[in-house]
C-alpha cells in the first residue's frame, strides 16, 4: 500500500469499524432485551419483584468474582492468552470459604476470621502477582498453578466434605433486610457501585486501563506498572475472599465443587466487554453480563428447561460474542 | 560485537532453563528413591508407566501440537470424553468394537473440526474457542447421560474387547504402551521432521510472518485441532477399555496436568519452545512425583498441592531466567 492511499483509506475504515461496533452494541443490548421479554412472556412469576430481587441475590457471588476476574483483565491487556487472567480466583474462593468455616465452627471469633480469610483470599492473590510481575511467568499458566495450589489446600482442610457452619454475619447476609432489599442484593449493588467509581472515575482507574492497553507506553509515561498490575491480582484475591463469605452465608456451609463456578465468571468477564463501547472491559458490562447469566438460568428454571442446557448456552452466547466482535475488531497481522 | 554478547547471554539462558527442569527431575527421583519404600522398582515404573504415564502423555501430545502453533485447547476433555462416549455407546447397543473404535475416534474428530473451524475460519482467539467448545461439551455429556450418570459395561461379552486393548500385551509391554510409543514417534515426525510442524512453529511464534511467507495458516492450524482431538479421542478409548465404562466429565482431569506438562516442556528446548520430548519428561516428571508422593503415604489431597507447588516452581525457573535471558 503507498503512503498516498492510507490516509484516504483510513478515516472510511475506521468509520466502517465504529458504526459495526456500534451495531453490536446496540445487537447485543438488543438480544438481552429480546430474551428477558420473551421469558417475561412466556415465564410463570419471571417479572415478578420478588423474582427479580431473587436473581439479583443469586448473582452476588459470581458478580463479585466477575468484577475481581475483569479488574485482573483490565489491567493486564484482553489478549486471553499473554494478558492478563486469574484462573485461580475460583478455587481461591473455596478455599477462603474452607477456611472461613473451619474457623467459625473452632470457635474463633468473627473479626479474627474474617481477617484470615481475606489474608488467605490477598495472599493467593499476592503469589500470583509474585509470579506475574515478578518472576515473569505467563498469567494463563501462574494462575493456573496457583489454582491446584489453592484447590489441594481447599481438599486438604475439608478433607473433601461439606463443612456446615453458621454465625451472626452470615444470618445477617443471608437474611438481613434494608430498605426491603434483602443484603446479599444489597452487597453485589454497593459493591459494583464502589469498584465502578475507583475504575471509572479515578485516575488510577484510567492509569490501569493504560497498564493494560500498552504497558510500554504506560512505563514511558512513567507509571509503575508492576505495582498496577500486582494490586490486581491481590484485589481478584480479595474479590474471592469476598465472595467466599457470601457463598457459605447463602449454602450456609462451604462445599467442594466451588473451582466449578470458574467457568462461569469467566463467561461473565468476557461476555461483559460486549456490552461495552470500545469491546474493553468494564464494570458495568461485567455486571450486566453476570445479571443477563443469572436470569437465563432463572428463566430456564421458570420454564422447567433442564438445567442441563444451561452450560450449553453459554458456551454458545461466548463464541456468537467472540466471534462478532472478532468480525467487528480491525484485523491485525 | 554486540550481538554475539547477547547471543551468548541467551545461550546460557537457554542451558539454565533446561539444567533447572533436568535438575528438578534429578532431585525428585532422588528424593522419592531414597524416601519412598518401593519406588525403584521395575513393578513399580510399569504401574506408573501404564496407569499415570499413558493417558496423560497422549493428551498432552496433542496440547503440544496446539501450543507449537501458539494456540492452546481447553476442550481436550471433551474431545476425550466424547469418544469415550461414542465407543462405549456403540458397544452397548451391541455394535462390533472396531466400528466402536472408529465411532469414537470419528467423535473426537468432530470436536477437533468444530475447534478448526472456530480459530482458523472465524478467527476466534484459541482460549475463548476452546473454552466456549468446553462449556458445550459439557451441556451435551449432561443431556446425554441424564445429569451425569455413568455408563458401565460389565458383561463377559465386553470384557473381551476392553481386554484385548487395555489389558494384553506384546513383546513384554502392555499395549497401550505401544499406542503411547506409536503416539510419541507420529508426533515426533510431525512436529520436528516434517514440513507441517515448521509451519506450525512459524504460525505460533510469528503469525503474521507465516502468513506473508505463503504459509496455508488456516489449513495449518485445522490439522493442528485436529491432529489434537484425534490423540485425545485415542485417549478417551484407552481410558474407557480400562476402567470399562463411560462417566461423564472425567476428561477434565487430563487438562491442567497437560498444560503443566507442556510448559515444563518447553524450558528443555533450546528455543523455549513445545517440543515433544519435553512435554514427555514433563508427563514423566509429574507421573513420579504423584506416585512418589502416594507411595510416601500422602493423601491424594496434598497430591494437588505438590503438583500445583511443583508445576509453579518449574515455571518460575524457566521463566525467571527465560527474562534474565533476554
Amino acid at each position: 500500500m503507498t503512503a498516498a492511499a492510507e490516509p484516504a483509506q483510513a478515516p472510511t475504515r475506521h468509520n466502517r469499524g465504529r458504526i459495526a461496533a456500534f451495531a453490536i452494541r446496540v445487537g447485543a443490548l438488543f438480544m438481552f432485551a429480546l430474551i428477558m421479554a420473551y421469558f417475561a412472556a412466556t415465564a410463570p412469576g419471571f417479572v415478578s419483584t420478588f423474582n427479580i430481587i431473587n436473581v439479583i441475590e443469586q448473582s452476588a457471588i459470581l458478580g463479585v468474582l466477575a468484577i475481581g476476574m475483569a479488574v485482573v483483565i483490565i489491567g493486564g491487556g484482553s489478549d486471553v492468552q499473554t494478558g492478563g487472567i486469574d484462573l485461580s480466583i475460583a478455587a481461591n474462593a473455596g478455599l477462603c470459604a474452607a477456611i472461613y468455616a473451619l474457623m467459625t465452627n473452632a470457635g474463633y471469633n468473627q473479626i479474627v476470621t474474617v481477617s484470615a480469610t481475606f489474608a488467605a483470599g490477598m495472599a493467593i492473590g499476592g503469589l500470583n502477582a509474585f509470579a506475574v510481575v515478578w518472576l515473569g511467568i505467563l498469567p494463563l499458566l501462574a494462575t493456573l498453578a496457583s489454582m491446584n495450589v489453592a484447590a489441594g489446600l481447599e481438599l486438604t482442610i475439608t478433607e473433601n466434605t461439606v463443612v456446615g457452619t453458621t454465625s451472626s454475619l452470615l444470618t445477617v447476609l443471608a437474611g438481613g433486610r434494608f430498605l426491603g432489599v434483602s443484603a446479599l442484593a444489597l452487597v453485589l449493588i454497593l459493591f459494583s457501585l464502589a469498584a465502578a467509581l475507583v475504575i471509572h472515575r479515578t485516575p488510577a482507574g484510567v492509569r490501569l486501563y493504560v497498564v493494560g492497553g500498552h504497558s510500554e507506553a504506560a512505563r514511558a509515561a512513567g507509571l509503575n506498572t508492576a505495582l498496577y498490575t500486582a494490586s490486581t491480582y491481590i484485589f481478584s484475591g480479595f474479590c474471592a475472599a469476598f465472595a467466599s463469605i457470601l457463598i457459605v452465608s447463602r449454602l450456609s456451609a462451604s462445599t467442594p465443587g466451588t473451582g466449578e463456578l470458574l467457568l462461569s465468571v469467566l463467561a461473565a468477564a468476557l461476555l461483559g466487554v460486549v456490552f461495552s463501547r470500545r469491546f474493553i472491559p468494564t464494570i458495568g458490562g461485567t455486571l450486566l453480563a453476570v445479571l443477563f447469566i443469572g436470569f437465563l438460568a432463572n428463566g430456564f428454571q421458570l420454564l422447567s428447561i433442564s438445567s442441563y442446557w444451561v452450560s450449553g448456552v453459554q458456551g454458545v452466547l461466548i463464541l456468537v460474542v467472540v466471534a462478532v466482535t472478532t468480525f467487528a475488531r480491525p484485523q491485525e497481522r | 560485537m554486540t550481538d554475539a554478547a547477547t547471543r551468548s547471554a541467551f545461550d546460557l539462558a537457554e542451558h539454565k532453563s533446561s539444567i533447572a527442569v533436568l535438575v528438578a527431575f534429578a532431585a525428585v527421583f532422588i528424593f522419592f528413591a531414597f524416601g519412598a519404600q518401593g519406588f525403584l522398582s521395575l513393578t513399580n515404573f510399569l504401574n506408573v508407566l501404564v496407569n499415570n504415564v499413558v493417558l496423560l502423555a497422549i493428551v498432552a501430545l496433542g496440547m503440544t501440537l496446539v501450543v507449537t502453533s501458539g494456540g492452546i485447547d481447553l476442550s481436550v476433555g471433551v474431545s476425550l470424553d466424547l469418544a469415550s462416549l461414542a465407543f462405549i455407546a456403540l458397544l452397548a447397543h451391541g455394535y462390533s468394537a472396531p466400528l466402536a473404535v472408529g465411532a469414537g475416534l470419528l467423535a473426537a474428530v468432530l470436536v477437533g473440526l468444530v475447534n478448526a473451524i472456530l480459530i482458523a475460519k472465524m478467527k476466534i482467539s484459541p482460549f475463548l474457542a476452546t473454552l466456549g467448545v468446553l462449556f458445550i461439551g459439557q451441556s451435551a455429556q449432561r443431556l446425554a447421560t441424564n445429569g451425569g450418570q455413568p455408563i458401565y459395561l460389565t458383561t463377559s461379552a465386553h470384557a473381551q474387547t476392553f481386554a484385548a486393548i487395555s489389558r494384553s500385551s506384546f513383546l513384554g509391554l502392555p499395549t497401550p504402551v505401544w499406542i503411547l510409543i506409536a503416539c510419541i514417534a507420529a508426533c515426533y515426525l510431525a512436529v520436528h521432521r516434517m514440513a507441517f510442524g515448521r509451519y506450525a512453529r512459524a504460525i505460533g511464534a510469528k503469525p503474521g510472518v507465516a502468513w506473508y511467507s505463503g504459509i496455508r495458516v488456516p489449513f495449518t492450524l485445522a490439522q493442528v485441532y485436529v491432529g489434537a482431538a484425534f490423540l485425545c479421542g485415542i485417549a478417551g478409548i484407552l481410558l474407557s477399555s480400562s476402567v470399562r465404562s463411560y462417566v461423564p466429565m472425567s476428561g477434565n482431569a487430563f487438562l491442567l496436568d497437560a498444560i503443566g506438562a507442556t510448559f515444563i516442556g518447553t524450558a528443555l528446548s533450546r528455543d523455549l519452545r513445545p517440543n515433544v520430548g519435553g512435554t514427555i519428561l514433563g508427563v514423566v516428571l509429574l507421573a513420579l512425583v504423584k506416585n512418589g508422593l502416594l507411595l510416601i503415604g500422602w493423601n491424594f489431597y496434598w497430591q494437588q498441592v505438590g503438583i500445583g507447588v511443583l508445576v509453579f516452581l518449574v515455571l518460575a525457573a524457566s521463566f525467571g531466567l527465560r527474562r534474565r535471558g533476554d
